[in-house]
């Protein structure tokens, strides 16, 4: 390794970095991975098995662990130790960070749900928004690729909102669980279907990774590799190439620019020494996140480039986009006491209700233009920090009410599609800088309209079905109090956009920035949209495509 | 189990019947100088006249300042003292007593006390956290309004009381409703409180798991099983019931 000469420097090892590493390096090519956070393993450091009475505080949240005690996330959650962001007076914005190799993936959901046709045209059918600079079909074949090597357990349901997947490239999703089927049911009764999800959890063995074994929360991290997670696959992967090195506690601050604006490589921060180092190299992929890579656009100003980097268009930090998310839930009085049995399962969503809206939005039956699924909440979870009952009283009879209504509540957390608008997008602080010295981002969040129609359609349409199961729910709250607050659902996109123009898109159709052709993006930035369906399994599906065709340009010596 | 094995003055009750524990409980408090952080509450000074006034001792309670555990815990091997603890003696005893009350032992199913519980709600009350706090002040201003209650009623502290005694101040906060009479409506409510972590801390243990009838945690070996033959059976039932039947999921 003392010899090890990089061609390509990619920025972050979560979803599109590692991806981004993965492909080149199998391709050959040298690839030097810089990571803000701190070396993490998973095999060593996911607490298996563990129960919430030996966590403290039964495992509860805080602020120091957002998502409870055993959530993977290193050095991060809703604040970072010392890297501040700011928000603009009226604006409310949650930014979810994670400092630690492999990212948000050590954390993430691993819902895995395709974009259709129907996604990446959205602005051609409602007008809405704007299109992504490719047809579903260009993608497919890519979509196909990244679910084998990454793992997804579901089905080709056929349903109009999940595109199929080639045969033999899902693995068998798992057998749903009652609170599921008795929600399939009754959503049945309105004409709602529920099916499989699509998760990226293995249910059959791959490479040195094993199958599920069916417990231990995936949001731990998973030490036998079945949940994706970049640190147990593509980085590993990668390493044994011999083409990837890692620093890691690397915080870049600017890509460094030559006087005929090219890109030349990248000044970052040794967290540990708190010193400045300049690394050089013919091409950078910036992975940071979304919001993260833009910050450091805008941190790159250059005479050639005075709005900063790769800004022409001035649409760098614009467009920000999160998922739309509300919560509702009821006991279900025919759940009670009902019989017991391991429902751990993979420990989300087996069945899930895809939007099934299409045809009632192509003909201008609803009062909002894009959709929304429902994921499913309940079951018999691992007691911890909570309890759920009529709690009367106390002694013997106490505790019988909590032990009959013990896996009797179930939910619905509706995830649907934001629009981008004009008040909601990212900028630099000018007046706040990080430990350091970097200047921070500055969020601007506003929901429109659009949004809080589609919340108010969603609240009503979950309240239909929690009733047909006999739960009294009761009178539902406004959608502008029942609407996450902006960044809450983790899924921001959208601050360094691709399109099929300079003029109002910050890369061309494989993430390479129009300004300067070797400098690249390769995180959930680059969406044009944002589709109700999870960002990740499209951050890395383009991350592959996108560093193929890079690797060609190197192996054809346009870069 | 860390957090609660160190602390080897809770293990008193490891072991004893509840009955015996009571009874521990009760001559260890009568031995011991009574009396809460604040001493003398409010409400005696002002000299309540009976249990059917309302009253509420205000305690003053300093915030906690300790540090928490940070961002990048080992979760493999938790901390196992995160903060220091800082319920006093009394304190403790009253909240086992208590405890022993919402969760007493079963049959073969421990009490809140043999489970260590009171050594969760020590590290929760004592927890520098905000939510924690925020049932720190509910939780010392609950145990304190309890001792003042059975001076009002029975001129002892609470741990001193019979059974009989104990059981009718219970009866009058252990039930927070709509119907909750007016003097017991900020106890009620604090209490309920109290009995949410008595009981989650109860049910969180491996005992607890078993009693509620958690069967997770466990590693399967190939796929997934899916519900029991006895949970479909139930299933079916319940869509009967709710008229539901022919729109039953299927494959």
């Amino acid at each position: 390794m003392s010899e090890f000469k990089h061609k390509v420097l990619v920025v972050g090892s979560g979803a599109g970095g590692a991806m981004a590493a993965y492909t080149l390096t199998k391709l050959g090519h040298k690839v030097l991975l810089l990571e803000a956070g701190r070396h993490y393993d998973p095999k060593t450091e996911s607490p298996m098995f563990r129960r919430n009475s030996e966590a403290p505080l039964m495992g509860a949240g805080n602020k120091d662990k957002n998502f409870g005690f055993y959530d993977a996330t290193v050095d991060g959650g809703w604040q970072v130790p010392d890297e501040p962001y700011t928000s603009a007076k009226g604006s409310d914005f949650y930014w979810w960070r994670a400092r630690m190799l492999g990212g948000r993936t050590n954390h993430w959901g691993r819902y895995s749900l395709r974009f259709s046709e129907h996604d990446f045209k959205g602005k051609s059918r409602d007008g809405h928004g704007a299109d992504w600079p490719f047809e579903y079909a260009d993608l497919a074949p890519w979509y196909d690729k990244t679910e084998e090597l990454v793992g997804v357990c579901g089905t080709n349901t056929g349903h109009e909102d999940m595109p199929d997947s080639s045969p033999g490239i899902l693995q068998p999703p798992p057998k749903p669980r009652v609170p599921e089927l008795l929600i399939a049911a009754s959503a049945k009764k309105l004409g709602i279907q529920a099916v499989p999800m699509h998760r990226a959890v293995l249910t059959r063995p791959k490479d040195d990774r094993l199958a599920c074994f069916y417990a231990t929360p995936c949001g731990s991290g998973c030490s036998i590799g079945a949940a994706f997670q970049t640190t147990t696959s593509l980085l590993p992967m990668a390493k044994a190439t011999g083409n990837l090195k890692v620093i890691t506690d690397a915080m870049v601050k600017s890509v460094a620019v030559n006087d005929q604006g090219k890109v030349t490589g990248v000044t970052y921060v040794d967290k540990k020494t708190v010193t400045e180092h300049a690394l050089e190299a013919d091409v950078v992929i910036l992975a940071a996140s979304a919001c993260e890579s833009a910050r450091i656009l805008l941190n790159s100003k250059h005479k050639t480039h005075p709005k900063g980097l790769a800004n022409s268009s001035g649409q760098v930090g614009r467009n920000l986009m999160d998922s739309t998310g509300a919560w509702l839930g009821a006991q279900i009085p025919a759940l009670k006491g009902r019989p017991r049995y391991n429902e751990d399962g993979h420990t989300a969503n087996h069945l899930f209700i895809p939007w099934w809206g299409h045809q009632a939005q192509a003909n201008n039956e609803l009062d909002f233009p894009r959709g929304y699924h429902f994921e499913i909440g309940g079951g018999f979870r691992q007691p911890g920090s909570g309890v759920s009952g009529d709690k009367q009283g106390y002694g013997p009879a106490l505790k019988q009410q909590i032990r009959d209504a013990y896996g009797s509540y179930v939910g619905f957390a509706l995830r649907g599609e934001m629009l981008p608008n004009k008040d909601t997008y990212m900028e630099i602080d000018e007046n706040v800088k990080d430990k350091w010295g970097i200047p921070v981002s500055k969020f601007h969040f506003k929901w429109s309209d659009r949004e809080l129609k589609q919340i108010e359609h969603g609240l009503k349409t979950a309240k239909q079905i929690l009733e047909n199961m006999g739960a009294e729910v009761g009178e539902l709250p406004p959608a502008e109090k029942a609407i996450s607050k902006g960044g809450e659902i983790i899924h921001e996109v959208g601050t360094t956009r691709m399109g099929s123009s300079k003029k109002d898109s910050v890369t061309n159709q494989w993430g390479q920035t129009w300004d300067c052709n070797n400098l690249f993006v390769m995180d959930a930035g680059v969406f044009a949209s944002n589709p109700h369906k999870n960002c990740t399994l499209t951050i890395m599906t383009l991350a592959m495509r996108n560093s193929t065709w890079l690797a060609q340009q190197i192996d054809n010596g346009v870069l | 189990m860390h957090h609660r094995n160190e602390h080897e003055t809770y293990n008193y009750v490891s072991g004893m019947s509840r009955r015996d524990s009571l009874k521990w409980l009760g001559l260890l408090a009568a031995g011991s100088a009574v009396g809460l952080t604040a001493g003398c509450t409010k409400a005696l000074e002002i000299g309540a006249a009976s249990s059917t006034e309302g009253h509420w001792p205000d305690l003053d309670i300093k915030p906690i300042t300790a540090k928490g555990y940070g961002q990048d815990p080992n979760l493999v091997i938790p901390p196992q003292s995160p903060w220091p603890l800082t319920l006093t003696a009394d304190e403790i005893t009253l909240v086992a007593l208590l405890s022993d009350y919402i969760v007493p032992r079963e049959g073969t199913i421990p009490s809140a006390s043999e489970l260590h519980v009171p050594a969760v709600i020590n590290e929760w009350v004592s927890a520098p956290y905000e939510g924690q706090q925020r049932d720190r002040i509910k939780i010392l201003n609950s145990l304190a309004w309890i001792n003042d209650e059975s001076k009002l009623r029975f001129k002892k502290p609470f741990t001193a009381l019979s059974e009989q005694q104990h059981r009718a101040i219970l009866d009058d906060i252990a039930y927070f409703n709509e119907q909750t009479p007016a003097q017991f409506q900020r106890i009620g409510k604090a209490f309920l409180r109290f009995k949410e972590l008595v009981l989650a801390a109860f049910f969180c243990t491996p005992e607890g798991c078993k009693d509620i009838g958690y069967l997770g945690n466990v590693p399967i070996a190939g796929d997934y099983p899916g519900p029991s033959d006895e949970a479909k059976a139930h299933l079916d039932q319940v869509l009967v019931d709710l008229g539901l039947s022919e729109y039953a999921y299927t494959d």
